[in-house]
């Protein structure tokens, strides 16, 4: 149980994420009279495993989860209320909880998810693992892992930060790293600036993106051993840019991360390479960064640059 | 204080971007490392570097630095100056070593980004 191993480690770094910050707040309820049947097809519907059950004032009286749909269909409940078959012992999250104590109750209990509720027990919102796990992601400038299961998101072209779709064929800027000349990197990153100025974005924030997509390129180039793309998709209140590569894979992060460790070559060293200052910078200059790498399988660095302030 | 100013003071060679001799030099920096200029260099700003490959030049474009002095005397590849010349890109060349040249600009008046 990897993962679970992960959200400790990252439990103590955020201590002070609250439940409130990290709960879906749009949480589908129903009442004790509503019959099986209905909590049932709202799970379909919606697409969720458990339902808080509360009364007219949303004080939380229970829950239904799957298992308590499948004893239902078992016991030909399924068109009585819920009130006769639902778990009336319900452990929930408080709202002022930080993450410490909500990734331990993920930990000790082996529920899929907690219904948040006040002080009055009145239901705030729910909180699932992902839940938990976007939160970090929310909060965090950047996150590593070679997990074996990120292998389907190193391919996807979807967010790693908010989830979006990021089709490559919708980027609206589009670069090949296909050179594994050191004298070559930065040039899709120059480009980039040379579209984004046409595109009339802040200069200070163009100047922001160049820096940070030069580093990320200059990295596919110099350490990757293989070719990579430069994606650029710019949304309403932001610009995403996406630097991949199907390369050797980041070793070891926390090495990488640290200021002066370089594995660059003496050859790139020769070019003002290798001060062990890249992740460093792409830090200081993006809203938000996360770095996705695994070894042998490549590495996705995904940058957001907010242009609403 | 101006372009043509630290031209003189470094007895300079302009190689590229002569249209840019009068214009202000807002405070100066020296480094050797690409990613260190990326992290501190700032638009308007002069950077003194022995590194005279294509990436100073990069660099100094991707950050939009006012321009950029080689120091030492260093040969410039044909490659750096011809995107300098492309880019319309501030190239100075002096013969000073790296102390030289920062003790003559700062004896000068000219100022670092961390006193700007």
């Amino acid at each position: 149980m990897k993962n679970k191993k992960n959200l400790k480690k990252y439990a103590d770094i955020f201590a002070h994420i609250k439940a409130s910050d990290l709960m879906t707040k749009n949480v589908t309820t129903l009442t004790p009279e509503n019959k099986m049947s209905q909590a049932k097809e709202m799970m379909r519907i919606k697409k969720i495993s458990g339902i808080p059950i509360v009364d007219k004032k949303d004080k939380l009286i229970g829950i239904i989860s799957l298992e308590d749909i499948i004893k239902a269909l078992e016991f030909n409940k399924m068109d009585e209320p819920i009130q006769n078959t639902m778990t009336t012992d319900v452990i929930t999250v408080n709202i002022d909880d930080n993450l410490t104590d909500i990734v331990e109750k993920f930990d000790i209990l082996k529920l899929r998810r907690f219904p948040v509720v006040d002080k009055n027990n009145i239901i705030q919102g729910i909180i699932s693992r992902v839940d938990v796990l976007n939160g970090i992601l929310e909060k965090f400038s950047l996150i590593y892992s070679h997990d074996k299961k990120r292998n389907s998101t190193l391919s996807q072209e979807i967010s790693l930060i908010t989830g979006e779709k990021l089709l490559i064929n919708e980027a609206e800027f589009h670069f090949a790293i296909d050179n594994a000349d050191i004298i070559a990197a930065g040039t899709g990153a120059a480009l980039l600036q040379q579209f984004l100025k046409k595109k009339e974005v802040d200069n200070e924030i163009i100047r922001r993106i160049g820096i940070a997509t030069y580093e990320a390129e200059t990295n596919v180039v110099i350490h990757s051993k293989s070719t990579g793309d430069i994606l650029c998709f710019i949304k309403e209140d932001r610009i995403i840019i996406r630097v991949t590569d199907k390369g050797i894979g980041i070793e070891d992060l926390e090495q990488a991360m640290e200021e002066g460790f370089t594995t660059a070559s003496d050859y790139v060293k020769e070019f003002g390479f290798g001060a062990g200052m890249g992740i460093q910078n792409m830090k200081r200059f993006t809203d938000k960064l996360v770095i996705i790498s695994e070894k042998k399988k490549g590495t996705q660095v995904e940058m957001v640059f907010y242009t609403d302030k | 204080m101006k372009v043509k100013e630290l031209v003189k003071i470094l007895d300079g060679e302009v190689i590229s971007g002569e249209d840019k001799l009068d214009e202000n030099v807002k405070s100066i920096g020296a480094g050797d490392m690409m990613s260190e200029i990326l992290a501190f260099a700032k638009p308007g700003m002069m950077i003194l570097s022995a590194q005279a490959s294509p990436q100073s030049v990069r660099t100094g474009i991707v950050t939009e630095i006012l321009g950029l002095v080689i120091i030492s005397g260093k040969n410039i590849p044909q490659q750096t100056i011809e995107m300098a010349k492309q880019n319309n890109f501030l190239l100075i060349k002096t013969k000073y070593y790296m102390f030289s040249t920062c003790g003559r600009l700062y004896k000068a008046g000219f100022k670092g980004i961390d006193e700007e």
